[in-house]
Protein backbone atom coordinates (compact mmCIF):
# COMPACT_ATOMS: atom_id res chain seq x y z
CA UNK A 1 0.00 0.00 0.00
CA UNK A 2 1.34 3.09 -0.95
CA UNK A 3 0.18 6.43 0.03
CA UNK A 4 -0.23 9.06 -3.04
CA UNK A 5 0.69 12.26 -2.15
CA UNK A 6 -1.88 14.50 -3.73
CA UNK A 7 -4.38 12.74 -2.44
CA UNK A 8 -3.55 11.82 0.51
CA UNK A 9 -4.61 15.31 2.34
CA UNK A 10 -7.83 15.25 1.00
CA UNK A 11 -8.66 11.91 1.41
CA UNK A 12 -7.73 12.06 4.84
CA UNK A 13 -9.72 14.71 5.50
CA UNK A 14 -12.29 12.87 4.28
CA UNK A 15 -11.61 10.10 6.61
CA UNK A 16 -11.56 12.37 9.88
CA UNK A 17 -14.32 14.28 9.15
CA UNK A 18 -16.39 10.62 8.45
CA UNK A 19 -14.95 8.85 11.58
CA UNK A 20 -15.12 12.07 13.69
CA UNK A 21 -18.77 12.13 12.65
CA UNK A 22 -19.24 8.94 13.35
CA UNK A 23 -18.01 9.01 16.70
CA UNK A 24 -19.62 12.25 17.77
CA UNK A 25 -22.84 10.72 16.67
CA UNK A 26 -22.84 7.27 18.19
CA UNK A 27 -21.83 9.34 21.43
CA UNK A 28 -24.31 11.74 21.35
CA UNK A 29 -26.84 9.26 20.74
CA UNK A 30 -26.16 6.69 23.53
CA UNK A 31 -25.90 9.84 25.68
CA UNK A 32 -29.01 10.75 25.60
CA UNK A 33 -30.76 7.67 24.71
CA UNK A 34 -28.75 6.54 28.62
CA UNK A 35 -30.45 9.84 30.10
CA UNK A 36 -33.83 8.81 29.09
CA UNK A 37 -33.25 5.19 30.40
CA UNK A 38 -31.19 6.30 33.65
CA UNK A 39 -34.26 8.83 34.87
CA UNK A 40 -36.47 6.15 36.75
CA UNK A 41 -33.93 5.91 38.75
CA UNK A 42 -32.53 2.20 39.88
CA UNK A 43 -35.30 0.34 37.90
CA UNK A 44 -32.92 0.86 34.44
CA UNK A 45 -31.56 -2.05 35.47
CA UNK A 46 -32.78 -5.61 34.27
CA UNK A 47 -32.02 -8.26 36.83
CA UNK A 48 -33.37 -10.88 34.84
CA UNK A 49 -32.02 -9.93 31.35
CA UNK A 50 -28.99 -10.35 29.40
CA UNK A 51 -26.55 -8.01 30.86
CA UNK A 52 -25.32 -6.76 27.59
CA UNK A 53 -29.09 -4.89 27.39
CA UNK A 54 -28.21 -2.81 30.78
CA UNK A 55 -28.46 0.46 29.15
CA UNK A 56 -26.18 1.91 32.25
CA UNK A 57 -23.42 0.01 31.08
CA UNK A 58 -23.37 1.79 27.71
CA UNK A 59 -21.58 5.14 28.10
CA UNK A 60 -18.84 3.66 29.37
CA UNK A 61 -18.46 1.46 26.61
CA UNK A 62 -18.56 3.91 24.16
CA UNK A 63 -16.51 6.03 25.69
CA UNK A 64 -13.98 3.68 26.32
CA UNK A 65 -14.23 1.94 23.00
CA UNK A 66 -13.41 5.46 21.44
CA UNK A 67 -10.40 6.29 23.35
CA UNK A 68 -9.08 2.84 22.75
CA UNK A 69 -9.33 2.50 19.10
CA UNK A 70 -8.80 6.04 18.29
CA UNK A 71 -5.16 5.00 20.01
CA UNK A 72 -4.85 2.16 18.02
CA UNK A 73 -5.93 4.24 15.06
CA UNK A 74 -3.02 6.73 15.41
CA UNK A 75 -0.31 4.10 16.24
CA UNK A 76 -1.51 2.12 13.54
CA UNK A 77 -1.50 5.51 11.14
CA UNK A 78 1.44 7.31 12.16
CA UNK A 79 3.68 4.36 13.24
CA UNK A 80 2.67 0.92 12.25
CA UNK A 81 1.78 0.91 8.66
CA UNK A 82 3.96 3.60 7.27
CA UNK A 83 7.14 1.31 8.85
CA UNK A 84 5.81 -1.97 7.06
CA UNK A 85 5.11 0.00 3.86
CA UNK A 86 8.55 1.03 3.84
CA UNK A 87 10.10 -2.19 4.76
CA UNK A 88 7.76 -4.42 2.55
CA UNK A 89 8.66 -1.36 -0.50
CA UNK A 90 12.36 -1.83 0.42
CA UNK A 91 12.54 -5.90 0.30
CA UNK A 92 10.73 -5.42 -3.15
CA UNK A 93 13.17 -2.82 -4.56
CA UNK A 94 15.73 -5.21 -3.12
CA UNK A 95 14.55 -8.47 -5.00
CA UNK A 96 14.04 -6.02 -8.14
CA UNK A 97 17.16 -4.85 -7.87
CA UNK A 98 18.39 -8.51 -7.38
CA UNK A 99 16.99 -9.88 -10.49
CA UNK A 100 18.18 -7.22 -12.36
CA UNK A 101 21.95 -7.90 -11.34
CA UNK A 102 21.45 -11.34 -12.28
CA UNK A 103 19.69 -10.70 -15.44
CA UNK A 104 22.80 -8.55 -16.03
CA UNK A 105 25.58 -11.07 -15.08
CA UNK A 106 23.56 -13.60 -16.80
CA UNK A 107 23.79 -12.11 -20.53
CA UNK A 108 27.18 -10.94 -19.55
CA UNK A 109 28.06 -14.79 -18.51
CA UNK A 110 26.75 -15.55 -22.76
CA UNK A 111 28.49 -13.13 -24.00
CA UNK A 112 31.67 -14.14 -22.25
CA UNK A 113 30.74 -17.46 -23.01
CA UNK A 114 29.94 -16.88 -26.90
CA UNK A 115 32.88 -15.06 -27.51
CA UNK A 116 35.27 -17.89 -25.97
CA UNK A 117 33.17 -19.74 -28.39
CA UNK A 118 34.06 -17.90 -31.46
CA UNK A 119 37.99 -17.56 -30.06
CA UNK A 120 38.24 -21.52 -29.82
CA UNK A 121 36.31 -21.82 -33.53
CA UNK A 122 38.99 -19.22 -34.77
CA UNK A 123 42.30 -20.86 -33.38
CA UNK A 124 40.32 -24.23 -34.47
CA UNK A 125 40.25 -22.90 -38.21
CA UNK A 126 43.81 -21.41 -38.09
CA UNK A 127 45.05 -24.17 -36.69
CA UNK A 128 43.44 -26.67 -39.36
CA UNK A 129 45.11 -23.83 -42.02
CA UNK A 130 48.37 -24.38 -40.16
CA UNK A 131 48.28 -27.93 -40.51
CA UNK A 132 47.25 -27.78 -44.13
CA UNK A 133 49.73 -25.49 -45.04
CA UNK A 134 52.57 -27.79 -43.75
CA UNK A 135 51.16 -30.50 -45.07
CA UNK A 136 50.93 -28.99 -48.67
CA UNK A 137 54.84 -27.49 -48.30
CA UNK A 138 55.92 -30.83 -47.33
CA UNK A 139 54.21 -32.41 -50.04
CA UNK A 140 56.08 -29.87 -52.34
CA UNK A 141 59.08 -30.40 -51.04
CA UNK A 142 58.60 -34.24 -51.69
CA UNK A 143 57.58 -34.33 -54.95
CA UNK A 144 60.89 -32.05 -55.75
CA UNK A 145 62.56 -34.14 -54.09
CA UNK A 146 61.31 -36.91 -55.92
CA UNK A 147 61.67 -35.45 -59.53
CA UNK A 148 65.24 -34.18 -58.43
CA UNK A 149 66.06 -37.80 -57.40
CA UNK A 150 64.10 -39.14 -60.47
CA UNK A 151 66.60 -37.03 -62.87
CA UNK A 152 69.57 -37.90 -61.09
CA UNK A 153 68.51 -41.38 -61.63
CA UNK A 154 67.68 -40.63 -65.13
CA UNK A 155 70.73 -38.94 -65.88
CA UNK A 156 72.86 -41.92 -64.18
CA UNK A 157 70.85 -44.52 -66.00
CA UNK A 158 71.85 -42.72 -69.49
CA UNK A 159 75.26 -42.32 -68.36
CA UNK A 160 75.88 -46.10 -67.83
CA UNK A 161 73.52 -46.84 -70.92
CA UNK A 162 76.34 -44.77 -73.17
CA UNK A 163 79.16 -46.10 -71.93
CA UNK A 164 77.88 -49.84 -71.63
CA UNK A 165 77.02 -48.97 -75.38
CA UNK A 166 80.53 -47.40 -75.83
CA UNK A 167 81.86 -50.70 -74.31
CA UNK A 168 80.09 -52.49 -76.42
CA UNK A 169 80.89 -50.99 -79.48
CA UNK A 170 84.35 -51.23 -78.48
CA UNK A 171 84.11 -55.06 -77.79
CA UNK A 172 82.38 -55.53 -81.08
CA UNK A 173 84.98 -53.74 -82.92
CA UNK A 174 88.26 -55.53 -81.75
CA UNK A 175 86.08 -58.60 -82.21
CA UNK A 176 85.77 -57.62 -85.35
CA UNK A 177 89.26 -57.03 -85.93
CA UNK A 178 90.25 -59.92 -83.76
CA UNK A 179 88.09 -62.03 -86.52
CA UNK A 180 89.49 -60.21 -89.49
CA UNK A 181 93.04 -61.10 -88.21
CA UNK A 182 91.55 -64.74 -87.31
CA UNK A 183 90.30 -64.67 -90.63
CA UNK A 184 93.14 -63.35 -92.75
CA UNK A 185 95.30 -66.27 -90.68
CA UNK A 186 92.75 -69.21 -91.03
CA UNK A 187 92.54 -67.87 -95.24
CA UNK A 188 96.00 -67.81 -95.31
CA UNK A 189 97.28 -71.33 -94.04
CA UNK A 190 94.25 -72.80 -95.76
CA UNK A 191 94.95 -71.52 -99.09
CA UNK A 192 97.97 -69.22 -99.27
CA UNK A 193 96.11 -66.11 -100.19
CA UNK A 194 96.08 -63.07 -98.03
CA UNK A 195 93.03 -61.39 -98.67
CA UNK A 196 92.94 -57.76 -98.83
CA UNK A 197 91.66 -56.10 -95.83
CA UNK A 198 88.55 -54.71 -97.16
CA UNK A 199 87.09 -57.63 -98.21
CA UNK A 200 88.21 -59.54 -94.96
CA UNK A 201 85.95 -56.77 -93.09
CA UNK A 202 83.35 -57.17 -95.72
CA UNK A 203 82.96 -60.63 -95.37
CA UNK A 204 83.59 -60.15 -91.39
CA UNK A 205 80.55 -57.84 -91.37
CA UNK A 206 78.58 -59.94 -93.07
CA UNK A 207 78.78 -63.07 -90.70
CA UNK A 208 78.67 -61.13 -87.58
CA UNK A 209 75.49 -59.65 -88.72
CA UNK A 210 74.36 -62.70 -89.85
CA UNK A 211 75.44 -64.48 -86.65
CA UNK A 212 74.68 -61.74 -84.21
CA UNK A 213 70.86 -62.08 -85.80
CA UNK B 1 -24.10 -3.36 35.70
CA UNK B 2 -21.16 -4.45 37.56
CA UNK B 3 -21.56 -5.98 41.26
CA UNK B 4 -24.82 -6.95 40.33
CA UNK B 5 -26.47 -10.03 42.79
CA UNK B 6 -26.50 -12.30 39.37
CA UNK B 7 -29.09 -14.29 39.34
CA UNK B 8 -28.62 -18.00 40.13
CA UNK B 9 -29.88 -21.36 39.11
CA UNK B 10 -29.68 -24.31 41.02
CA UNK B 11 -26.87 -23.12 43.00
CA UNK B 12 -25.60 -22.26 39.89
CA UNK B 13 -24.64 -19.24 38.08
CA UNK B 14 -26.46 -18.15 34.60
CA UNK B 15 -24.88 -18.77 31.46
CA UNK B 16 -25.20 -15.08 30.72
CA UNK B 17 -23.87 -14.08 34.33
CA UNK B 18 -20.63 -13.77 32.24
CA UNK B 19 -21.16 -11.01 30.57
CA UNK B 20 -21.59 -8.62 34.06
CA UNK B 21 -19.06 -6.15 33.70
CA UNK B 22 -16.58 -5.44 37.05
CA UNK B 23 -15.67 -1.95 38.09
CA UNK B 24 -12.11 -1.84 38.03
CA UNK B 25 -11.87 2.32 38.44
CA UNK B 26 -15.16 3.98 39.40
CA UNK B 27 -15.07 7.49 37.53
CA UNK B 28 -18.21 9.37 37.33
CA UNK B 29 -18.23 12.55 34.86
CA UNK B 30 -21.29 14.47 35.10
CA UNK B 31 -23.38 11.89 36.81
CA UNK B 32 -22.69 9.73 33.65
CA UNK B 33 -20.78 6.55 34.73
CA UNK B 34 -17.17 6.36 32.44
CA UNK B 35 -16.15 3.58 34.75
CA UNK B 36 -12.77 2.07 33.60
CA UNK B 37 -14.41 -1.50 33.49
CA UNK B 38 -13.18 -5.11 32.49
CA UNK B 39 -14.63 -4.33 28.79
CA UNK B 40 -12.17 -1.15 28.61
CA UNK B 41 -9.49 -2.60 30.45
CA UNK B 42 -9.37 -5.07 27.10
CA UNK B 43 -10.64 -2.80 25.02
CA UNK B 44 -7.44 -1.06 25.96
CA UNK B 45 -5.10 -3.64 26.27
CA UNK B 46 -6.16 -4.80 22.47
CA UNK B 47 -5.20 -1.62 20.87
CA UNK B 48 -2.10 -1.55 23.41
CA UNK B 49 -1.13 -5.24 22.58
CA UNK B 50 -2.34 -4.08 18.58
CA UNK B 51 -0.32 -1.07 18.54
CA UNK B 52 3.04 -2.86 20.25
CA UNK B 53 2.99 -5.49 18.38
CA UNK B 54 3.09 -4.03 15.30
CA UNK B 55 5.47 -1.43 16.17
CA UNK B 56 7.79 -3.43 18.08
CA UNK B 57 7.96 -6.85 15.63
CA UNK B 58 9.26 -4.22 13.07
CA UNK B 59 11.52 -2.35 14.89
CA UNK B 60 14.45 -3.70 13.32
CA UNK B 61 13.58 -3.64 9.73
CA UNK B 62 15.27 -6.77 8.70
CA UNK B 63 15.46 -7.44 5.06
CA UNK B 64 14.88 -11.13 5.92
CA UNK B 65 12.23 -10.78 8.60
CA UNK B 66 12.01 -12.49 12.08
CA UNK B 67 9.61 -14.44 13.00
CA UNK B 68 7.40 -11.63 14.30
CA UNK B 69 8.28 -9.27 12.20
CA UNK B 70 7.42 -12.27 9.66
CA UNK B 71 3.72 -12.12 11.73
CA UNK B 72 2.97 -8.34 11.31
CA UNK B 73 3.73 -8.15 7.93
CA UNK B 74 1.35 -11.36 6.90
CA UNK B 75 -1.40 -9.84 9.13
CA UNK B 76 -0.44 -6.60 6.91
CA UNK B 77 -0.42 -7.92 3.84
CA UNK B 78 -3.71 -9.94 4.52
CA UNK B 79 -5.94 -7.12 4.93
CA UNK B 80 -4.10 -4.93 2.07
CA UNK B 81 -4.91 -7.70 -0.27
CA UNK B 82 -8.32 -7.38 1.24
CA UNK B 83 -8.72 -4.13 0.86
CA UNK B 84 -7.08 -4.41 -2.85
CA UNK B 85 -9.71 -6.54 -4.20
CA UNK B 86 -12.59 -5.49 -2.46
CA UNK B 87 -12.44 -1.35 -2.71
CA UNK B 88 -9.05 -1.43 -4.86
CA UNK B 89 -6.82 1.18 -5.51
CA UNK B 90 -9.23 4.56 -3.67
CA UNK B 91 -9.36 1.90 -0.51
CA UNK B 92 -5.56 3.03 0.24
CA UNK B 93 -6.48 5.84 2.38
CA UNK B 94 -8.71 4.42 4.47
CA UNK B 95 -6.45 0.71 5.02
CA UNK B 96 -5.10 2.01 8.71
CA UNK B 97 -8.91 2.22 9.96
CA UNK B 98 -9.61 -1.48 8.49
CA UNK B 99 -6.39 -3.04 9.45
CA UNK B 100 -7.16 -0.85 12.85
CA UNK B 101 -10.55 -2.59 12.87
CA UNK B 102 -9.53 -6.37 12.33
CA UNK B 103 -6.59 -6.08 14.82
CA UNK B 104 -9.03 -5.09 17.32
CA UNK B 105 -12.03 -7.24 16.69
CA UNK B 106 -9.49 -9.80 16.70
CA UNK B 107 -7.61 -9.60 19.53
CA UNK B 108 -10.51 -8.77 21.57
CA UNK B 109 -12.16 -11.78 20.40
CA UNK B 110 -9.20 -13.46 21.48
CA UNK B 111 -8.74 -12.24 24.62
CA UNK B 112 -12.55 -13.57 25.35
CA UNK B 113 -10.43 -16.91 25.11
CA UNK B 114 -8.19 -16.56 28.03
CA UNK B 115 -9.48 -18.65 30.46
CA UNK B 116 -9.14 -16.21 33.73
CA UNK B 117 -12.81 -16.48 34.83
CA UNK B 118 -14.46 -13.45 35.15
CA UNK B 119 -11.22 -11.17 34.57
CA UNK B 120 -11.78 -12.90 30.91
CA UNK B 121 -13.63 -10.33 29.03
CA UNK B 122 -14.75 -10.22 25.46
CA UNK B 123 -15.81 -6.49 24.58
CA UNK B 124 -17.31 -7.74 21.57
CA UNK B 125 -19.91 -9.79 22.97
CA UNK B 126 -21.47 -6.72 23.89
CA UNK B 127 -23.72 -5.04 21.55
CA UNK B 128 -23.45 -1.77 21.73
CA UNK B 129 -19.99 -1.85 21.60
CA UNK B 130 -20.06 -3.97 18.13
CA UNK B 131 -23.28 -1.55 17.09
CA UNK B 132 -21.07 1.53 17.67
CA UNK B 133 -18.61 -0.11 15.67
CA UNK B 134 -20.77 -1.16 12.85
CA UNK B 135 -22.83 2.26 13.00
CA UNK B 136 -19.13 4.43 12.61
CA UNK B 137 -18.51 1.97 9.79
CA UNK B 138 -22.12 2.97 8.30
CA UNK B 139 -21.68 6.40 9.07
CA UNK B 140 -18.24 7.34 7.75
CA UNK B 141 -18.93 5.57 4.93
CA UNK B 142 -21.93 7.13 4.53
CA UNK B 143 -20.45 10.62 5.11
CA UNK B 144 -17.45 9.47 2.04
CA UNK B 145 -19.95 8.57 -0.25
CA UNK B 146 -22.16 11.66 0.10
CA UNK B 147 -18.69 13.74 -0.01
CA UNK B 148 -17.57 11.58 -2.85
CA UNK B 149 -20.82 11.32 -5.24
CA UNK B 150 -22.80 14.18 -4.20
CA UNK B 151 -26.58 13.95 -4.88
CA UNK B 152 -25.60 11.03 -7.05
CA UNK B 153 -25.38 9.22 -3.87
CA UNK B 154 -29.09 8.46 -4.31
CA UNK B 155 -29.18 7.09 -7.17
CA UNK B 156 -27.74 4.24 -5.24
CA UNK B 157 -31.27 3.30 -3.83
CA UNK B 158 -32.56 2.78 -7.24
CA UNK B 159 -30.44 0.23 -9.31
CA UNK B 160 -29.99 1.15 -12.65
CA UNK B 161 -31.29 -0.85 -15.83
CA UNK B 162 -34.70 -1.06 -13.54
CA UNK B 163 -37.92 -0.42 -15.40
CA UNK B 164 -39.22 3.25 -13.66
CA UNK B 165 -42.89 1.16 -12.47
CA UNK B 166 -40.78 -0.77 -9.88
CA UNK B 167 -39.45 2.67 -7.99
CA UNK B 168 -42.04 2.71 -5.30
CA UNK B 169 -41.08 -1.14 -4.45
CA UNK B 170 -37.16 -1.23 -5.04
CA UNK B 171 -36.61 2.26 -3.63
CA UNK B 172 -38.05 1.24 -0.03
CA UNK B 173 -36.22 -1.89 -0.17
CA UNK B 174 -32.82 -0.58 -1.04
CA UNK B 175 -33.22 2.15 2.03
CA UNK B 176 -34.09 -0.30 4.14
CA UNK B 177 -31.67 -3.11 3.49
CA UNK B 178 -28.98 0.05 3.56
CA UNK B 179 -30.34 1.51 6.97
CA UNK B 180 -30.20 -2.38 7.90
CA UNK B 181 -26.85 -2.90 7.11
CA UNK B 182 -24.81 -1.83 10.69
CA UNK B 183 -27.61 -3.59 12.35
CA UNK B 184 -27.05 -6.60 10.90
CA UNK B 185 -22.89 -6.07 10.90
CA UNK B 186 -23.04 -5.38 15.11
CA UNK B 187 -25.98 -8.06 15.31
CA UNK B 188 -23.94 -10.84 13.51
CA UNK B 189 -20.28 -10.38 15.50
CA UNK B 190 -22.34 -9.74 19.12
CA UNK B 191 -24.40 -12.54 18.56
CA UNK B 192 -21.75 -15.26 17.28
CA UNK B 193 -19.77 -14.02 20.50
CA UNK B 194 -22.51 -13.93 23.02
CA UNK B 195 -23.72 -17.43 21.74
CA UNK B 196 -20.28 -18.91 21.74
CA UNK B 197 -19.58 -17.69 25.67
CA UNK B 198 -23.28 -18.81 26.61
CA UNK B 199 -22.70 -22.45 25.35
CA UNK B 200 -19.13 -22.85 26.54
CA UNK B 201 -20.73 -21.94 29.99
CA UNK B 202 -23.58 -23.98 29.65
CA UNK B 203 -21.21 -26.85 28.52
CA UNK B 204 -18.79 -26.20 31.62
CA UNK B 205 -21.61 -26.03 34.11
CA UNK B 206 -22.73 -29.63 33.06
CA UNK B 207 -18.97 -30.47 33.33
CA UNK B 208 -19.17 -29.93 37.32
CA UNK B 209 -22.66 -30.71 37.73
CA UNK B 210 -22.15 -34.55 36.27
CA UNK B 211 -19.31 -35.42 38.27
CA UNK B 212 -16.98 -38.43 37.05
CA UNK B 213 -19.99 -38.06 34.17
CA UNK B 214 -18.58 -34.67 33.10
CA UNK B 215 -16.24 -36.28 30.61
CA UNK B 216 -18.64 -36.49 28.23
CA UNK B 217 -19.47 -32.81 27.72
CA UNK B 218 -15.87 -32.05 28.62
CA UNK B 219 -15.26 -33.36 25.52
CA UNK B 220 -17.72 -31.62 24.06
CA UNK B 221 -16.42 -28.50 25.60
CA UNK B 222 -12.86 -29.30 23.31
CA UNK B 223 -14.03 -29.31 20.80
CA UNK B 224 -16.39 -25.96 21.26
CA UNK B 225 -13.13 -24.17 22.17
CA UNK B 226 -11.31 -25.08 19.29
CA UNK B 227 -14.65 -24.29 17.02
CA UNK B 228 -14.66 -20.69 19.55
CA UNK B 229 -11.82 -19.76 18.20
CA UNK B 230 -12.13 -20.15 15.17
CA UNK B 231 -15.30 -17.91 15.19
CA UNK B 232 -13.34 -15.25 16.89
CA UNK B 233 -10.89 -15.09 13.77
CA UNK B 234 -13.60 -15.76 11.42
CA UNK B 235 -16.26 -13.24 12.66
CA UNK B 236 -13.29 -10.74 12.58
CA UNK B 237 -12.21 -11.55 9.13
CA UNK B 238 -16.50 -11.13 8.28
CA UNK B 239 -16.71 -8.15 10.15
CA UNK B 240 -13.25 -6.21 8.45
CA UNK B 241 -14.66 -7.99 4.77
CA UNK B 242 -18.11 -6.56 5.13
CA UNK B 243 -16.56 -3.01 5.79
CA UNK B 244 -14.97 -3.10 2.81
CA UNK B 245 -17.41 -4.34 0.79
CA UNK B 246 -19.65 -1.18 2.16
CA UNK B 247 -16.46 0.99 1.40
CA UNK B 248 -16.74 -0.27 -2.27
CA UNK B 249 -20.34 0.52 -2.40
CA UNK B 250 -19.61 3.88 -0.78
CA UNK B 251 -16.79 4.59 -3.89
CA UNK B 252 -17.98 3.16 -6.49
CA UNK B 253 -21.95 3.30 -5.87
CA UNK B 254 -22.46 -0.29 -7.38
Amino acid sequence: MRRDGMDSAFWNGIRTAGFGAASVAIFSIATTVVHAAANPEEGGKPEGGLPQLDVSAFPTQIFWLIISFALLYWIMSKMAVPRIAEVLEERQERITDDLETAERLKSEAEKVQADYEKALAEARSEAQGQIKAANDEAAAEQAKAEAEHAKKMARKVKTAETRIGKQRDEALESLMAVASEAAVEATGKLIGVTPGEDSVKRAVEAVSGDGRA
Amino acid sequence: MAGNASPTEGGFPSPVEQFHLLDIVKVNVGGLDLSFTTSAFYMMASAILVGTFLVQSMKGRHLVPTRLQSMAELSYEFIAGMVRDNVGSEGRPYFPFIFSLFMFILVGNLFGMLPFGHYTYTFTSQIIVTFAMASAVFIGVTVIALMKHGLHFFTFFFPAGAPLYMAPLLIPIEILSYLSRPVSLSVRLFANMMAGHTMMKVFGTFVVMLGVFGVAPMLVLVALTGFEILVAVLQAYVFTILTCIYLNDALHLH
